[in-house]
């Protein structure tokens, strides 16, 4: 590890490793807002546009203007303890930044590729490698998305995939996996599905839940290619099968995929620390008591069998190896959604949800249109339509925990 | 937009932050009132620019436009020496 320019990866290392260190993020004020680095507890950073300093630094060159603005007016508000990541959009102009501070005296690093090359950085973990099963969990970590991979003899079903197909692709060519079915859990409003993608590159099918195949606020029907997931359906893997379990709730087709007593695929319903929000569909009032009602069925499976989540709200929710997983019991004891399901009647519970919205991302809507295909984005425009960290669980989730204590 | 400009920058290929130091650096070889057009393929120029004028004590953003030509999008900017 280079300790004057950090890739994503890098980063990520750090952040689970929850090193101490500071950003200093040179992106203009929106982009900030909307997207900051986060890892087990809040990192301590300044926004100054890289414009800013150039102009009120005053030089004509950005080395010299960092150097000039960070000595009047920043130093204050710099530690001197700590490493400071410097961070921008793709990577260029944090460079001149890291090297600034440098020069200053300061302990500094680039991050290399900026905040699209974190946005877009991909961790693969694998939960289970045994004779006849195989599961990756493959997370995307700026966003908190996850998705997964199960195989057995050679064919793998993929669970939820993010935009980008490379992690897929790579990881079934090095495993010699033929990727046989593709699953989204439901149709996604906080990022853009790789599911119809990739089953047309790999010549597999895609399965959707027809009722997240109407987009809930357009109320048109997709124009995408997919199969239907009933409730009930078994998809096999090997000598096991993935059991449909349908839903509603966070969306209309919600489906968690069950196999056996042992994984449960549970999408966009229970995360780790707390569960899915209802209100992504703009009917809060009419899919929470529908919520509940499926939260509930989750709850009756046995308690031994390890939830696999669709998304984490922080890196913090994963234990010592990064993977997000954890037995149903050990859930129902900390996850705060599942604790206020268990002790409240249905009423109570649905009054819980309808209190713990967070604020709606208009994003979504477009989102959903893109997954629907209703909506056709070039590359850039994707990027950042999908920008940031999702926020699907309920506004608990995604109160800072001081110290990143789990 | 027909906007009358008295120089032209071209920063196309150039990644941040090149356009936006470079046309800094034009403006300053203009005459108070002259207008400079900054051609830019990055897109995250049109955010910068806008930011920059908010700070820069010397020039005015008199406006932006995207053009498409053979599918690849170039960001123009007109900045006036205004001190």
């Amino acid at each position: 590890m280079n300790d004057e320019v950090w890739t994503a990866g890098d980063l990520l290392e750090r952040l689970q490793r929850r090193d101490k260190f500071f950003v200093l993020d040179v992106r203009n004020r929106d982009e900030f807002e909307r997207f900051q680095l986060e890892g087990c507890s809040p990192i301590p950073a300044v926004n100054t546009p890289y414009f800013e300093m150039l102009e009120l630094g005053g030089k004509d060159e950005m080395l010299d203007s960092v150097v000039a603005y960070v000595e009047r007016d920043l130093a204050d508000r710099l530690p001197s303890d700590l490493p400071i990541l410097a961070v921008c959009a793709k990577g260029d102009t944090s460079e001149f930044v890291a090297q600034g501070l440098r020069r200053l005296g300061y302990t500094s690093a680039n991050l290399k590729g900026g905040m699209k090359a974190w946005g877009e950085h991909y961790a693969t973990h694998a939960l289970v490698i045994s004779a006849d099963l195989t599961i990756y969990q493959v997370s995307r970590p700026a966003r908190g998305c996850l998705s997964y991979m199960v195989a057995s003899a050679g064919k793998a079903i993929v669970i939820d995939p993010l935009r980008h197909l490379h992690p897929y692709l790579d990881l079934a060519r090095g495993m010699g996996f033929t990727i046989e079915a593709v699953i989204d859990t439901h149709g996604h409003a906080d990022h853009i599905s790789g599911g119809v993608a990739l089953a047309a590159k790999t010549g597999a099918s895609y399965f959707l839940h027809p009722y997240d195949a109407i987009h809930p606020f357009d109320m048109l029907p997709a124009t995408i290619r997919y199969e239907f997931i009933r409730d009930g359906q078994k998809f096999p893997v090997g000598p096991y099968e993935l059991e449909a379990l349908h839903i509603p709730g966070h969306t209309l087709g919600l489906v968690a995929f069950r196999l056996d007593d042992k994984y449960l695929f549970t999408g966009d319903s229970i995360f780790i620390r707390s569960i899915a929000r209802p209100d992504l569909g703009g009917k809060a009032e009419t899919w929470a008591p529908l919520h509940g009602e499926s939260l509930r069925r989750l709850l009756g499976l046995p308690g031994r069998i390890t939830v696999l989540p669709g998304h984490f709200s922080s890196l913090g929710e994963a234990d010592e190896k990064g993977r997000f997983a954890a037995t149903l019991d050990d859930l129902k004891k900390r996850n705060d959604g599942l604790v206020v399901l268990q002790r409240e009647s249905e009423e109570g519970f649905v009054r819980y949800l309808l209190e713990s919205l967070p604020k709606f991302i208009p994003e979504y809507v477009d989102i959903k249109r893109v997954n629907a295909g209703l909506l056709t984005l070039a590359e850039e425009d994707a990027a950042t339509l999908e920008l940031g960290k999702n926020v699907c669980a309920l506004s608990q989730a995604y109160v800072a925990t001081v110290g990143g204590a789990e | 937009m027909s906007q009358v400009f008295d120089k032209m920058l071209d920063a196309r290929g150039l990644n941040c932050p090149l356009p936006l130091i470079n046309a800094r650096k034009e403006i300053s070889k203009l005459e108070v009132g002259q207008v400079l057009k900054v051609v830019a393929s990055d897109r995250g120029s049109v955010a910068d620019f806008l930011g920059w004028a908010k700070v820069a004590k010397n020039m005015e953003l008199l406006g932006q436009e995207t053009e498409t030509t053979e599918g690849a999008n170039t960001y123009v900017h007109y900045v006036k020496r205004t001190a």
